[in-house]
């Protein structure tokens, strides 16, 4: 593994009284596929939206390729190449799948390519082709979760935040969909996901980042981590916060 | 200064009838979310419906009120459960708004068939008679007019904050899937909530069928004014129809006095896109809040 | 279709198009030039409302501004050369303080959304109208004349016929250049998902605005055609509520958001008010009411959604978003 693509340094964020995230720091090198896990309420969200923009950052720093984000607005954190594909995916409804991507592939970056290529590569990377000229609605979820992953891909990141992209879906369409997130990071896109179902974490995952009540307290591999004892403490409760 | 006052008094008459004719339309727009284009048609037609009754029967216009609005209850609580019902669940929410605008294409013609296009006007014994307070003096039917739109206004509030069926209206209003699971018949509550904006609608025509002349093609302005009632006051409220209709009234008064008769249509508008662009919640917001 | 037949095609209809007004009567050229016309302006108004889904209500104010604007170059200003040549600069100046006046309209009135918009713009054709009314100088209420150089020895209805034939043309070409654009596809996106959109780097200011001022020079150019056929005009003459409703149920009917869809439902219903229907004038609102009423009811996605099962669903997508703005 080569250069770090992101980076953060003592990253906080209050709301109001309540400290959300507090000292998290990471490296992610580029190319990697990295997970960020912890129980529900654990500051998740607030990380990615921190790094997407869409929250400004307390205290600390959050660096993309030695670039200090905090100057840049959202849109413009896309266009440097940080695609986000959300949990609850926003196609536009009544256009095909392949005019979906289509939108992605013109509007991500400012400069000119051809828009057919890129089209057609991120819907065979998210494994939509058969899909293309289908409208948006009336897919599946897993079908649409794909279509949010090839949209994002399609402005040509060079990092791509997963929001949960197994949650609710059955055991096949997880396995898809892991295949799905491969073939990004084969493309020579870096790869954080938030998930929930461990199966999918721990076989795709590189290394993977633990937080609990906004701190971070452990990364390692998939293996360390779920052997790691605070991991286990924080998912099943320490004797001292669980009472009964 | 006299001038001033006796414009003040015009437009408060004025606005009081705005908002009898507006409430119908804003209730539906908060509880049901559609904008109404059929809601003229309610108004022109209880004009009509009091006209006949005043030709035929003698009987006044304000009495009129009670059948026309009985009347207009039943055709608003029908149209809802079929043709709005239909438009909803087959095309979109939006779709109801051409729907709307269709019905009304409809029903304007018809009226014109039945009626003619010449303007009517209803002339009970009392049309010609004013009061006169000092150096104001006002027409006897406006100062009946303001007191019957009030009184209506009051009930609507009443009904909706004190009773059963107004606190299912608020809740379906704001969470219609909610409202649904905890036992409410939403169909029923929306069809009511047609029928008594219609039945409103056509009182307040009653009313201004002896303030005013109109015609079948005065629909149009009625559901637009609406539409300004509703912007300038805030959705879903009688006080918020009772606000915006005022101000429009005063709104025109002022215009037709000191700017000239014939731009009272446009000082209307005028105000109507600022206050879409400044405060589009109208100034007492949205009664069900930003539920939709 | 194929690239080639649909050029062959293209070009069987233009070759129509040109031989149909040397024999046909002219009451039905006049028919055909109403449906050149209301199929352009139709077209035009679909490049907003089907395409950026932002339906305006008053589309009738770029008629009626554009008809006005040659009425008082050519008064004040012109002549502008002689014979149907002289058309050229008055036409094309409305067309362009359309565009001014539809940019500077822009910035604050497309900031509402769906039925607000809607409405806003409604009132927008009420306010200029009742303006060029009461302002003396636009003599919007005795009304200005606008003399048609038609070329000698031709009738008017078939110079008309042909101006139209051109107009329609050109809306067509440029609504075909929109839909297969990159503009377009930004259009498509805001009329779907506006915040979506601008979250995936689509300038949406920027293309709303720049498709709200091509609607209005196209309107404006129609307008300025259309005073030069009726020749002395007032405010009610040109800026019409029945042409802004036209607009948006000629889209509905045919296929809003579709490129043929204004053109086919413009001949659908001029076919039936115009010429089957013709002799019950008293009712056209009424056959107006009940078939845009039943298109929505039956066939949300117009003559074209109905056509094409598998985009069935979609078309009826095109209106505005149904959220209220706040």
């Amino acid at each position: 593994m080569s250069k770090t693509i992101l980076s953060g340094r003592a990253v906080t964020k209050k709301f109001r009284g309540l400290t959300a995230i507090e000292d998290v720091e990471f490296d992610i090198p580029e190319g990697a596929i990295y997970g960020l896990i912890g129980p529900n309420g654990a500051g998740k969200s607030t990380l990615f939206n921190l790094i997407t923009g869409y929250y400004a950052l307390t205290s600390g720093e959050i660096r993309f390729f030695d670039r200090d984000l905090a100057s840049l607005p959202t849109y413009r954190r896309n266009q440097a190449g940080i695609a986000r594909a959300f949990q609850i995916s926003k196609p536009f409804p009544a256009l095909t799948v392949r005019e979906n991507v289509r939108v992605g592939a013109m509007f991500g970056k400012p400069e000119r390519t051809n828009f057919d290529i890129v089209t057609d590569e991120a819907l065979s990377i998210a494994g939509i082709t058969e899909l293309a000229d289908r409208t948006a609605e009336g897919l599946t979820v897993g079908a649409l979760r794909k279509l949010e992953i090839a949209r994002a891909v399609a402005t040509r990141p060079k990092l791509l935040l997963a929001d949960e992209p197994c949650a609710g879906l059955n055991p096949t369409e997880t396995e898809e969909m892991v295949q799905c997130l491969r073939n990004v990071r084969e493309r020579g896109t870096t790869v954080w996901l938030v998930e929930h179902d461990m199966r999918a974490v721990t076989s795709i995952c590189d290394r993977i980042i633990v937080i609990d009540a906004g701190r971070k307290i452990a990364e390692g591999t998939p293996r360390e981590v779920v052997n790691n004892p605070k991991v286990i403490a924080a998912y099943l409760g320490t004797p001292v916060e669980d009472g009964n | 200064m006299f001038l001033f006052l006796q414009t003040t008094l015009n437009g408060l008459v004025l606005g009081g009838l705005y908002s009898l004719a507006a409430v119908g339309f804003s209730l539906i727009f908060g509880v049901l979310g559609i904008v109404n284009l059929t809601h003229g048609i309610f108004v022109v037609a209880g004009a009509f419906g009091a006209l006949v009754l005043y030709n035929e029967f003698g009987l006044d216009p304000l009495l009129a009120m009670l059948p026309v609005g009985i009347v207009l209850f039943a055709v608003g609580y029908i149209y809802q459960r079929t043709v709005i019902h239909w438009a909803i669940s087959r095309a979109s929410l939006v779709a109801s708004l051409v729907v709307t605008f269709g019905v009304a294409m409809i029903g304007r013609n018809l009226m014109q068939l039945t009626f003619g296009p010449d303007a009517h006007s209803i002339t009970p014994s009392y049309s010609f008679s004013s009061l006169t307070f000092g150096p104001l003096q006002i027409d006897v039917v406006r100062v009946v007019a303001l007191g019957a739109s009030l009184v209506l206004l009051l009930l609507l509030a009443l009904v909706l904050a004190k009773t059963h069926f107004g606190r299912a209206v608020r809740a379906t209003a704001q969470q219609p899937l909610a409202a649904e699971l905890s036992g409410l018949n939403v169909q029923r509550l929306h069809g009511l909530t047609f029928g008594i904006s219609a039945a409103l609608a056509g009182a307040s025509g009653a009313i201004i069928g002896i303030v005013q002349p109109f015609t079948p093609a005065s629909e149009v302005a009625w559901t637009l004014n609406a539409f300004i009632v509703v912007v300038l006051g805030g959705i879903g409220s009688p006080a918020g129809a009772l606000v915006g209709g005022i101000l429009l009234g005063l709104i025109n008064a002022y215009t037709a006095q000191y700017i000239g008769p014939s731009l009272t249509q446009a000082a209307m508008f005028l105000v109507l896109v600022l206050m879409l662009l400044l405060r589009p919640n109208g100034l007492l917001g949205n009664a069900f809040g930003e539920s939709r | 279709m194929n690239r080639s037949l649909a050029i062959i095609a293209a070009l069987a209809a233009l070759i129509v198009i040109a031989v149909l007004p040397l024999w046909m009567p002219p009451f039905y050229t006049r028919v055909v030039q109403l449906f050149f016309f209301s199929a352009a302006l139709a077209t035009a108004w679909n490049i907003l409302g089907g395409y950026t889904g932002y339906w305006s209500f008053g589309h009738t104010v770029f008629i009626g501004i554009g008809a006005f604007a040659s009425a008082h170059l050519v008064t004040h200003l012109g002549p502008f050369g002689s014979g149907p040549w002289s058309m050229v600069v008055p036409v094309l100046l409305s067309g362009l303080i359309c565009g001014l006046f539809a940019a500077i309209l822009a910035y604050p009135i497309l900031r509402l959304r769906g039925i607000y918009f809607a409405i806003a713009m409604l009132g927008v054709g009420q306010v200029v109208g009742e303006l060029v009314t009461n302002i003396s100088w636009f003599q919007g209420g005795v009304g200005v004349f606008l003399a048609a150089p038609v070329p000698q020895g031709m009738p008017p209805e078939q110079f008309f016929y042909y101006l139209f034939a051109g107009l329609l043309i050109l809306c067509l070409a440029v609504s075909f250049w929109v839909r297969h654009s990159r503009f377009g596809y930004a259009l498509l996106a805001i009329r779907e998902d506006e915040d979506t959109a601008m979250m995936l780097g689509v300038a949406t200011e920027r293309y709303k605005i720049a498709a709200f001022v091509m609607s209005a020079v196209l309107v404006g150019l129609l307008g300025a055609v259309y005073g030069y056929t009726v020749g002395y005009f007032t405010t009610s003459s040109v800026f019409r509520l029945d042409f802004s409703l036209n607009m948006i149920v000629f889209c509905l009917i045919g296929g809003i958001g579709t490129l043929f869809g204004p053109v086919i439902g413009t001949a659908v219903m001029l076919l039936l008010t115009q010429v089957l229907l013709s002799g019950f004038l008293d009712i056209h609102l009424l056959i107006t009411g009940v078939i845009v009423v039943a298109i929505i009811l039956i066939m949300p996605g117009g003559i074209l959604g109905a056509l094409r099962p598998k985009r069935r669903a979609s078309a009826s997508k095109a209106e505005p978003a149904a959220k209220v703005q706040s």
